[in-house]
């Protein structure tokens, strides 16, 4: 599990179980603010099943589509993408 | 444009969280006014915020050995303990359309109210973005936001006499938040209305009801028949449900 309190955010953790350099399971808790708040299942959906060997763009690219028009308040998509990238590796 | 105000009752953790989603829907489908509500928390609570791995912030053993029940909000934020002695909690449910679109905005707009409240009180307090209002640095209110349905429902609390050694027993501080915060003892992070004057319950709530409904018409009643039903189907097919409080 991969954890950062946000510089002038919040607290983000993500966790990330790997199978066969895929990633088979994304999980992201913390105390950020989601509106709307069960969009956080379709955002950790999108990232199931990328490879361990993902970019950061590629990951953040998969983030941004999956919020859509949601609004993530104390973390940025760019901060998910980058702890998303640690937690794999 | 007129209000309800829904006096201070105390609720168990499930009800009271059933309760504002139960306004929140009556409000957004036009059958209630805009709503101001006072609560505690009877039993003593934690309630975690929506993204929060309830494992990884709570002693759960502690909270059935005190006889604390566990909540999951559906509003993202942080662990609150509540106490039904040591904090005044409010909910505001109302038209997005009344509030800045901004989030931050909103949050200073309403936080504002609690600011002003306690200046009433003679405590000089302001608002921390994204959601905190700190009396010296120290948190005095923690506040979460959500809006559905063109609805805005923010919840928050204000600590009026915090039991610190009983909390911090329960609440699990992770380390990024105290390397955040520079202070190793979360216990220095927090203060309450008590610890900055010696002011009654009562005066307490007083300022809060004053400043909240300041410039607003407001009517007092409590919930409607169906937002009671409602509430009592919510809390027992969603907030006491583990499948709920577990889902993180």
């Amino acid at each position: 599990m991969r954890c950062e309190k946000i510089k002038g955010g919040k607290l983000v953790c993500i966790e990330v179980a790997l199978e066969a350099d895929k990633v088979r399971s994304v999980s992201i808790t913390g105390d950020f603010f989601l509106h709307p708040e069960d969009r956080i299942a379709s955002l950790e959906e999108s990232l199931v099943g990328t490879p361990a060997s993902i970019s950061q763009s590629e990951a953040e690219g998969r983030i941004k589509s999956a919020l859509g028009d949601a609004q993530l308040i104390g973390a940025s998509c760019e901060d998910l993408a980058r702890l998303f990238k640690e937690a794999v590796r | 444009m007129r209000w309800r105000l829904i006096d201070y009752s105390e609720n168990d953790a499930f009800m009271n969280m059933a309760i504002d989603e139960a306004v929140s829907e009556s409000v957004a489908g036009g059958s209630s006014l805009p709503t101001i509500r006072f609560y505690g928390w009877n039993p003593a609570a934690v309630s975690i915020g929506y993204f929060q791995g309830i494992a990884r912030e709570i002693d759960l053993e502690r909270c059935v050995g005190l006889g604390v029940d566990a909540v999951r909000r559906r509003t993202g934020g942080g662990a609150v303990f509540h106490d039904p002695d040591g904090e005044i909690t409010y909910s505001i449910i109302a038209s997005e359309r009344l509030f800045p679109k901004d989030i931050i905005a909103s949050y200073k707009e309403i936080c504002g109210r609690i600011v002003d409240a306690l200046g009433l009180l003679g405590i000089q307090a302001e608002f921390k973005p994204i959601n905190d209002i700190v009396v010296n640095g120290k948190k005095i209110s923690g506040n979460a936001q959500t809006r559905r349905s063109g609805v805005l429902l923010q919840h928050g609390t204000v600590l009026y006499s915090v039991d610190v050694e009983k909390m911090f027993s329960i609440l699990r501080v992770p380390d990024e938040k105290i390397k955040d915060k520079m202070i190793a003892d979360a216990r220095e992070r927090v203060t309450s209305i008590r610890q900055q004057r010696n002011v009654s319950w009562e005066e307490t709530y007083e300022a809060l009801v004053e400043s909240f409904t300041k410039g607003r018409e407001i009517g007092i009643s409590g919930l409607t028949e169906s937002e009671r039903a409602r509430a009592e189907e919510l809390a027992s097919s969603r907030y006491r449900k583990k499948e709920w409080n577990w889902m993180r």
